[in-house]
């Protein structure tokens, strides 16, 4: 590593720039989709929140409803197709997005480094587990 | 114990004493390190309180009844302010990553802070009926 480029105030600090792969290098796609995964989710979590959180308030205070979220207001917005594909993206996005970031954590410790596929396995099995749990909980309300 | 998790914490890749002078930097990527950590904790829970829907209509209006209790809706205002930290200092890595805003890194960390308090407060402001029930 050139210790020059440390030289100036201004580095951003260690992960923005040393651990970013070159096209062709090894980790790039991963590395690209999950800045890909990000800027999706910086749309869809900020639309998520506002749809489930804040748009119903107004008919709690209202009294038409006890909570911004009951069974009867998520049935009646997931019948809309699409917002049952949103919540489908959603859940699969934030799930690849958020293990594939604990991937990149447990990479740089040495013992989880060593044992690659094995936590790559697990990760996998967690994020399956967790889409299919949630596909049949968003299904739940359609079916 | 307090040695190994600042060791567990710092990149591997930096020596150590140029972390002094790359500090602001430092703190904007432990926090995305730790807000994400906490986000995907977050999300798994999450995937299971909403797949109670899977038990029945009684049992997700119980269950989503007990997490929107005011205490939670209180304690939400925390995990709105982690994912909006993690959101903008997301952006401010992406720009860095097309050449932007590198050299004034430590203005773009400051920038994240203050936008992430203001849309807590705001976050606040509008779920105050939902926490003083």
């Amino acid at each position: 590593m050139d210790s020059r480029s440390f030289q100036s105030s201004a580095h951003p600090g260690p992960s923005a720039l040393d651990a970013r792969p070159a096209r062709g290098e090894q980790g790039f796609w991963l590395w690209f989709l999950q800045r890909v995964s990000g800027v999706l989710l910086l749309f869809f979590v900020l639309a998520h929140g506002a749809i489930t959180h804040f748009a119903p308030i107004g008919d709690v205070r209202a009294g038409l409803q006890e909570h911004p979220v009951t069974h009867e207001v998520v049935e009646r917005r997931l019948a809309q197709g699409i917002m049952l594909a949103f919540d489908f993206a959603l859940l699969g996005l934030a799930l690849y997005h958020g293990l594939n970031g604990i991937r990149n954590i447990l990479m740089e410790w040495s013992f989880t480094a060593r044992h690659k596929t094995a936590v790559t396995a697990v990760l996998h099995s967690v994020g399956l587990g967790a889409f299919v749990l949630g596909a049949a909980g968003l299904l739940a309300f359609v079916l | 114990m307090a040695a190994r998790l600042r060791t567990a914490l710092l990149h591997p890749g930096v020596p150590r004493e140029l972390h002094a002078r790359t500090r602001v930097g430092w703190w904007a990527w432990a926090l995305q390190r730790v807000t994400g950590v906490v986000l995907v904790a977050y999300l798994l829970v999450h995937v299971c309180v909403i797949s109670t829907s899977i038990l029945g209509v009684a049992a997700f209006d119980s269950t989503l009844g007990f997490v929107q209790h005011p205490v939670f809706e209180a304690l939400n205002i925390g995990l709105i302010a982690i994912v909006l930290y993690h959101t903008f200092n997301g952006v401010r890595v992406v720009l860095f990553d097309v050449g932007i805003g590198i050299r004034r890194q430590a203005a773009g960390f400051w920038t994240c802070v203050a936008l992430t308090a203001l849309g807590a407060g705001a976050s606040f402001v509008l779920s105050a009926p939902l926490i003083f029930m």
